[in-house]
């Protein structure tokens, strides 16, 4: 019985470790330089 | 033209707006949808002609069909082209998209067209990377965003995509990753701006790769957030939108021109029905002109009239915008 219960607690430990790091984390870094502007096609 | 009129199978989001987008170029209309009063009411407004089946066409009046029904298109478009009939596919199923790859010979057969992704993603995509490809002497890596979904049958089909294999090309060989994997943010155009992107079971990859047979590296990825990637395996907790809000597609390409490496990065920001609807009708009109080479089509290849085709979509109010400058 207590082999069981640390074996449920170490699988819950692990999903809820495995979920954060899932969902959480550092986003990249926006663009400093230049932007978005209209594409200009050549009359055809 | 060889014949006038076209038949927009579907009127939901994107049909209704095909439909509508062809009226309005003075471009005989046929409508047909499983949901009758829809298609009644539809065919009034447009003063479109109401067909009881979807097969129910005569190629000697209408030689383009748009479809635009929930995915399982391939079927359907096999009739149709036995009929002689060609055929513009809005699907962005990944096995329904190798299943309509597959109808090359049937098409050439009957001497007509299957345009397979005319839709933003697979469609708009291929018009954007044959764009850029003018800027570079050798497409190596293909790189394909998605933002945003358009009414209740896309949305639905997204959010199966992120749960499912994400299909890419990699040196050379098909790959399949999971989906909810491989984050990356992405820029879109304004005012969509940043958004964390996990590859997903899409059909760019399939398109694209018939398109640009020389590139080595093409991969698909879609926005999503952290409750989307954690129920991506549910069913959908509340049911979609009718319509979707901004929705976005993003291209980069990566390749090299007088042995200098290059990135070109192009886009658009706007409601994916109406990015969509735009496309479908745009080659749809290239259709029924013939200006397509018979057999599969896939938007973006060599002999496609991509430039007049992407003319045509910003004529229907899509603006496409360029990323200039760097650290994208």
């Amino acid at each position: 019985m207590k082999m069981l219960r640390r074996a449920i607690a170490a699988i819950t430990l692990t999903g809820i470790a495995a979920a954060v790091l899932r969902i959480r984390g550092k986003g990249g870094v926006p663009p400093e330089r230049g932007g978005w502007r209209e594409l200009t096609r050549p009359p055809s | 033209m060889r014949d006038t009129s076209v038949a927009v199978v579907g009127l939901g989001v994107v049909g209704a707006r095909v439909a509508r987008q062809l009226t309005s170029s003075s471009i005989p209309v046929l409508v047909h949808d499983r949901r009758a009063d829809l298609q009644k009411v539809t065919a009034r407004a447009l003063k479109a002609r109401e067909i009881d089946s979807a097969i129910d066409v005569r190629p000697d009046e209408t030689s383009v069909v748009v479809l635009a029904t929930p995915s399982g298109q391939s079927s359907l478009t096999r009739r149709l082209v036995e009929r002689g009939v060609s055929v513009v596919c809005t699907s962005d199923d990944v096995e329904d998209v190798r299943d309509l790859l597959e109808l090359d010979g049937v098409a050439r057969a009957n001497n007509v067209s299957i345009v397979v992704g005319a839709a933003a993603s697979p469609g708009l995509s291929g018009l954007l990377v044959a764009e850029l490809a003018s800027r570079v002497d050798v497409i190596d890596e293909i790189h394909v965003g998605v933002h945003g979904t358009g009414g209740p049958a896309c949305a639905r089909q997204h959010h199966r995509a992120l749960a499912g294999e994400a299909p890419g090309w990699h040196d050379g060989q098909w790959i399949t990753r999971p989906g909810g994997s491989g984050r990356e943010l992405l820029w879109f155009p304004e005012p969509i701006g940043g958004r964390d992107c996990y590859r997903a079971e899409l059909a760019d990859p399939l398109t694209l790769q018939r398109a640009f047979p020389s590139a080595s590296r093409i991969s698909a990825r879609m926005s999503a957030t952290r409750r989307d990637r954690l129920t991506a395996r549910l069913p959908m907790m509340s049911p979609p939108h009718a319509e979707g809000g901004i929705g976005g597609v993003r291209v980069e390409i990566r390749g090299s021109r007088d042995g200098e490496r290059r990135t070109e990065v192009a886009g658009t920001a706007e409601r994916t029905g109406i990015i969509s609807g735009a496309m479908a009708s745009a080659v749809a009109v290239a259709a029924l002109s013939s200006n397509l080479p018979v057999g599969v089509v896939v938007l973006g290849a060599s002999a496609v009239p991509n430039g007049a085709i992407l003319d045509d979509v910003i004529k229907r109010g899509i603006t496409i915008f360029e990323y200039v400058g760097s650290g994208i």
